[in-house]
């Protein structure tokens, strides 16, 4: 019975097998999750933007009149136009310890066809005039709201009421962030308004103009002539910036997202795949090797060539239907956490998980694939095979010189054994690389990762414990006099230190290169913001010039003493300046440029004023403090730096877990590659390595052969590993980095040393098992037959 | 003890009731049954038997690579039944040299390393080249077996027991695999060791034949060895035929 014999060599070479087993359901499980999850997402996403209207481009200006947008559509290319005023404004919550800032955004209930119009979850349409309000659902969720509450903000310097009549969401606010230094969306702090524009007109009295447009454009149409136009006819309204969707905030985060897992759901499985194929065709070429005898005997009964390669491929079968049935199961059955963790993130209606049959039964037909290819690959053999030969012994294996052999003093060095395992190596060196290969894997994904933790912890921490280390900032509506505001400040209670900080969002430009980022401006000698070069020393902000963050110079192309171009986009008229780069430094968060306070403020031609203002001070007397100015009309948020650091801790915690998660598939697809080789390779040489037991050798100096081998595999690929991780973290870091974050792409010693022992854990694992299997030959059996 | 008119040497082994049972499920096989028998110093044994009665079975016990179910083996008084795994070992290091029918030779060692591996876990080795030389084989040292004949493999493979210098070669079925002429040079060398470097050296084989060159033969059957034959005028090997 050919099946039965198949479950027994299954089950004797279980080891193989089953390494084989585990890393194909894995493959199977990313696949299908991430494949099914994948594609509810770009489904929800395209339904939403294309239902709700999303717009192709968005325009910011000083101020616009209503009456002036509808003339905006004649330009050719513009299918619709509408204007809108944003505006931020914070919750009245004395009992609050943190702000809590709701965008308004104004809309007209009179439109038939908005332009990101808000999909409507429960309550009623808003009414023109009323002081009532929609809110995206996150927000209304995170505080447990419900229709017909009353929020009160804090606007034009009063505390007004709004009456919520309904939540929706807006394809705009997919991932709500309430600015780009922010990372992630945190609805217990930011959500979104929309009122009436009649209704904002009373809460912001004296409002007529839109500070922002929004169009779609007619299919075909072209951006950057749509933009060269807008941008000729929006100057007299001072216009700010035109975005495509495509760096839209929201838009670009989530089409990051979906691209990300669309690549790790294709390349991770055919990762996994490749490997767990390899371990196939290595363990079913050796089984054959084996199996000679046997098959001689079958062909020798008439089996046919069909039969038997048929007999030979039904382990790969197995191995494949078995495998992939199990991953596509638990990938199906993952599908639902992550898709309950986007649903977090993204505000996406119609996002949910569902059971997808297609990729289930592709996830279990890819894997059969695999699976038949590798088996066809190693069991080929049988076809060739003659009945007569087959029972004949293989031809001996060949001993060669190898290639190490010509450095006579080093070959010397070796004693019998050193010579036998190099020479090993390179008898089957198909296999060797292969074992190089996964130890490099092994030590690289989980260097890789540790190092990823370390210096995500090290780029957020930084920023919050060593550079910016105030207690509070204050943050004005609209540049104050520094000095009065000042002594205003320091006058409070338990305040200890107040120092002026200015940021100034500009247009930098030299040669071509041309980058829109803030100056933040600090005092000569404060002590509440540190400027830190890459060796944590403190830099003083020069008296003259401008310090740009690594990236920007990058971006600028620009090194220490170049002249770059300083405009203020609110002041496009004017007069162009100049400033000289003074120095580059690291900036892990954001990506800023750093000038004196005071040299800033002449650069910008606004001496005197300052848009914030950091304070340190007595802990207790913090609420006061906030209640104090969270009503004043010029002050537009005071941020606690305490809570954003626990904040991060917060999300750090959640990413370690994800960055353990991909440190396991590395430390398995390793070991079971370890694994599985060196419990092949014992089972092929039993009779060599038994012989050398029969002379009289120990186990210990038997394994030690085997081990040598593996050791002399290990440690190149461990150093090979190094350069591996490196380029992982190179290309990821290239991957990631953006305005918001710059990766430095060092290795931690930590890490690598934390890699090091997994891997080498992970060989010494695979050896005991070899030692096991080597205490347990019986001699007598091994070396009574032939091979 | 007196054979062919001379003395040769003191007892080197003795075994009382040696047996060996394989429990196969319901069925006891008795591979080897209540075998007592001296084996002395620089003394030629021949194991003759049908197949099936024990003669591998009686070799790897004595070579120390199984452990008898019942009865006692003494090796120089020391008593072997009990060993344990790391005293048997040490056994066959310094005692024991093994040939085997299929030579197992390791494939990608050359013949001098393939004898060097077994000279280096020895205490007192003989010189891997002059083994190399007296089997004949000192100008193939740095063939690997593939590249040699299964006669040469064979030689290679006494060269490399004996290199350890052992008391005791024990030898299975040793010219199996060879034709008549290899097989007399086989034998030679296995009569010039058990002479020239006083071995005691035990030959497994189905050919009766062989059995003219031994100082005494064992015969078994069923497992039983049924009787010891001394020969008073062994012949040397060139003198036998088949
Ligand atoms: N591992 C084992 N398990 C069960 N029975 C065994 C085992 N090894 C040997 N036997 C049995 O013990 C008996 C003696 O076997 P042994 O190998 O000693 O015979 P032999 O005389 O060497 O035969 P041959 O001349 O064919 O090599 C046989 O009946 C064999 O079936
Ligand atoms: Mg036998």
């Amino acid at each position: 019975m050919l099946l039965r014999k198949m479950l027994r060599d299954i089950f004797e070479n279980k080891g193989a097998y089953l390494a084989c087993l585990v890393i194909i359901a894995m493959g199977l499980m990313i696949f299908t999750s991430f494949a099914s999850v994948v594609q509810s997402l770009n489904v929800s996403q395209h339904e939403f933007y294309e239902n709700q209207n999303f717009a192709d481009g968005f325009v910011q200006v000083a101020g616009i009149p209503p009456g002036a947008v509808a003339k905006l559509g004649d330009i050719e290319g513009i299918r619709d136009i509408q204007g809108r005023l944003v505006k931020d404004v914070t919750l009245w919550q004395p009992e609050s310890p943190e702000n809590i800032y709701l965008r308004l955004i104004s809309v007209d209930p009179g439109e038939a066809n908005p332009i990101n119009g808000v999909l409507l979850s429960q309550g009623r349409p808003l009414q023109k005039s009323a002081r009532e309000m929609w809110l995206d659902n996150q927000f209304f969720a995170a505080h447990n709201l419900s229709l017909n509450d009353q929020l009160e903000i804090i606007a034009a310097g009063r505390r007004q009421r709004l009456t919520v009549v309904g939540t929706g969401s807006s394809p705009e606010f997919v991932y709500a962030l309430r600015s780009m230094a922010d990372i992630y969306p945190d609805p217990e702090t930011f959500g979104i308004g929309f009122v009436p524009w009649d209704t904002v007109q009373t809460i912001f009295p004296g409002t007529v103009s839109f500070n922002e447009l929004v169009f779609t454009m007619k299919p075909g149409a072209e951006f950057e002539t749509v933009r060269e136009e807008l941008e000729r006819q929006l100057a007299p309204y001072g216009l700010i910036s035109i975005i495509p969707r495509e760096e839209q905030v929201s838009h670009q985060l989530l089409q990051m997202e979906i691209d990300g897992v669309e690549s790790m759901s294709t390349a991770m499985p055919v990762m996994f795949l490749s490997i767990a194929a390899m371990i196939l065709y290595i363990t079913l070429k050796r089984l054959i090797e084996q199996q000679r005898g046997q098959i001689g005997i079958l062909k020798a009964d008439g089996y046919s060539n069909g039969e038997i390669l048929r007999h030979y491929l039904s382990y790969a079968l197995f191995i494949g239907l078995v495998g992939g049935i199990a991953g596509s199961l638990m990938g199906s059955l993952f599908a639902y956490p992550i898709t309950g963790i986007y649903q977090d993130f993204f505000n996406l209606p119609a996002f949910t998980a569902v059971f997808s049959p297609f990729y289930f039964i592709s996830g279990v037909i890819l894997s059969v694939v695999f699976a038949l290819l590798a088996g066809y690959q190693g069991a080929k053999k049988v076809l060739s095979l003659e009945p007569a030969e087959a029972m004949r012994p293989p031809a001996p294996i060949a001993g060669k010189r190898i290639f190490l052999e010509k450095f006579s003093i080093l070959w010397r060095l070796l004693n019998t054994q050193g010579r036998m395992a190099v020479r090993n190596l390179t008898r089957n060196k198909g296999r060797s690389l292969f074992i190089l290969f996964g130890i490099m894997i092994c030590f690289a994904i989980s260097s890789f990762t540790w190092s990823m933790n370390d210096i995500f912890q090290k780029m957020l921490y930084d920023q919050y414990e060593k550079v910016e280390v105030y207690d509070l900032k204050v943050t004005f509506s609209q540049p104050l006099k520094q000095e009065s505001v000042l002594r205003e400040l320091r006058s409070n209670e338990g305040v200890q230190r107040v120092e002026p900080m200015a940021e100034v969002p500009v247009t930098l430009k030299h040669q071509w290169h041309e980058q829109d980022v803030v100056i933040i401006g600090v005092l000569p000698d404060s002590k509440l913001y540190n400027i830190l070069d890459s060796n944590y020393n403190r830099l003083e902000p020069p008296e003259n010039g401008i310090l740009l963050s690594e990236r920007l110079a990058g971006l600028l192309n620009a090194t220490v003493g170049t002249t770059l171009s300083l405009e203020s986009p609110l002041k496009p008229d004017d007069r162009e300046n100049t400033v000289v780069v003074a120095g580059i430094v690291p900036q892990y968060v954001g990506m800023n440029a750093y000038m004196e306070i005071s040299s800033l403020q002449r650069a910008i031609k606004e001496p005197g004023l300052t848009t914030s203002a950091m304070v340190n001070m007595d802990r207790k007397a913090i609420p006061a403090f906030k209640e104090k100015y969270q009503a004043a009309g010029n002050i537009a948020a005071i941020e606690e730096n305490g809570l954003r650091l626990s904040k991060m801790k917060e999300l750090m915690d959640t990413y370690g877990s994800m960055i353990y998660l991909y440190a396991l598939i590395g430390v398995i697809i390793g070991f079971a590659i370890i694994y599985s080789s060196s419990v092949i390779t014992i089972a092929e040489r039993e009779r060599e390595l038994a012989s050398m037991m029969v002379l009289g050798m120990t186990p210990e100096e038997v394994l030690s052969v085997v081990t040598f081998e593996q050791w002399c595999i290990g440690i190149p690929a461990l150093i090979l590993g190094i350069p591996v991780a490196k380029g992982m973290m190179g290309s990821f870091g290239q991957l990631l980095n953006s305005d918001l974050l710059t990766m430095p792409t060092t290795l931690s010693s930590w890490a690598m040393f934390l890699a090091f022992a997994v891997t080498a854990a992970s060989i010494w694992i695979a050896q005991r098992a070899a030692a096991r299997k080597i205490r347990g030959f019986s001699l007598s059996e091994v070396l009574k037959s032939r091979e | 003890m007196q054979q062919g008119g001379k003395i040769v040497g003191n007892s080197l082994m003795t075994a009382e009731n040696l047996s060996k049972f394989y429990q196969m499920g319901e069925v006891t096989v008795k591979a080897l049954k209540e075998a007592s028998f001296q084996l002395y110093e620089g003394e030629l044994v021949v194991v003759l038997g049908p197949s099936g009665s024990g003669k591998s079975t009686l070799l790897n016990i004595i070579g120390g690579m199984d452990r008898p179910t019942g009865g006692k083996l003494f090796y120089r008084g020391k008593p072997l039944h009990q060993a344990g795994d790391k005293e048997l070992t040490l056994y066959r290091r310094h005692q024991v040299g093994f040939v085997f029918q299929f030579y197992n030779l390791m494939p990608n060692l050359t013949a001098l390393e393939n004898i060097n591996l077994s000279v280096q876990i020895a205490s007192d080795p003989l010189s891997p080249t002059e083994l190399l030389a007296k089997v004949g084989l000192a100008d193939r040292a740095d063939h690997f077996p593939s590249q040699l004949s299964g006669g040469e493999q064979q030689r290679v493979a006494l060269a490399r027991a004996l290199a350890k210098n052992p008391k005791l070669l024990l030898c299975d079925e040793p010219t199996g695999a060879l034709d008549y002429s290899t097989s007399i040079q086989v034998l030679e060398l296995l009569k010039e060791a058990c002479e020239a470097y006083a071995k005691t050296v035990v030959i497994i084989t189905h050919n009766t034949a062989i059995a003219q060159m031994a100082h005494r033969v064992f015969y078994l059957k069923d497992g039983k060895l049924e009787r010891i034959e001394e020969n008073q005028t062994p012949l040397s090997p060139e003198k036998v035929t088949w």
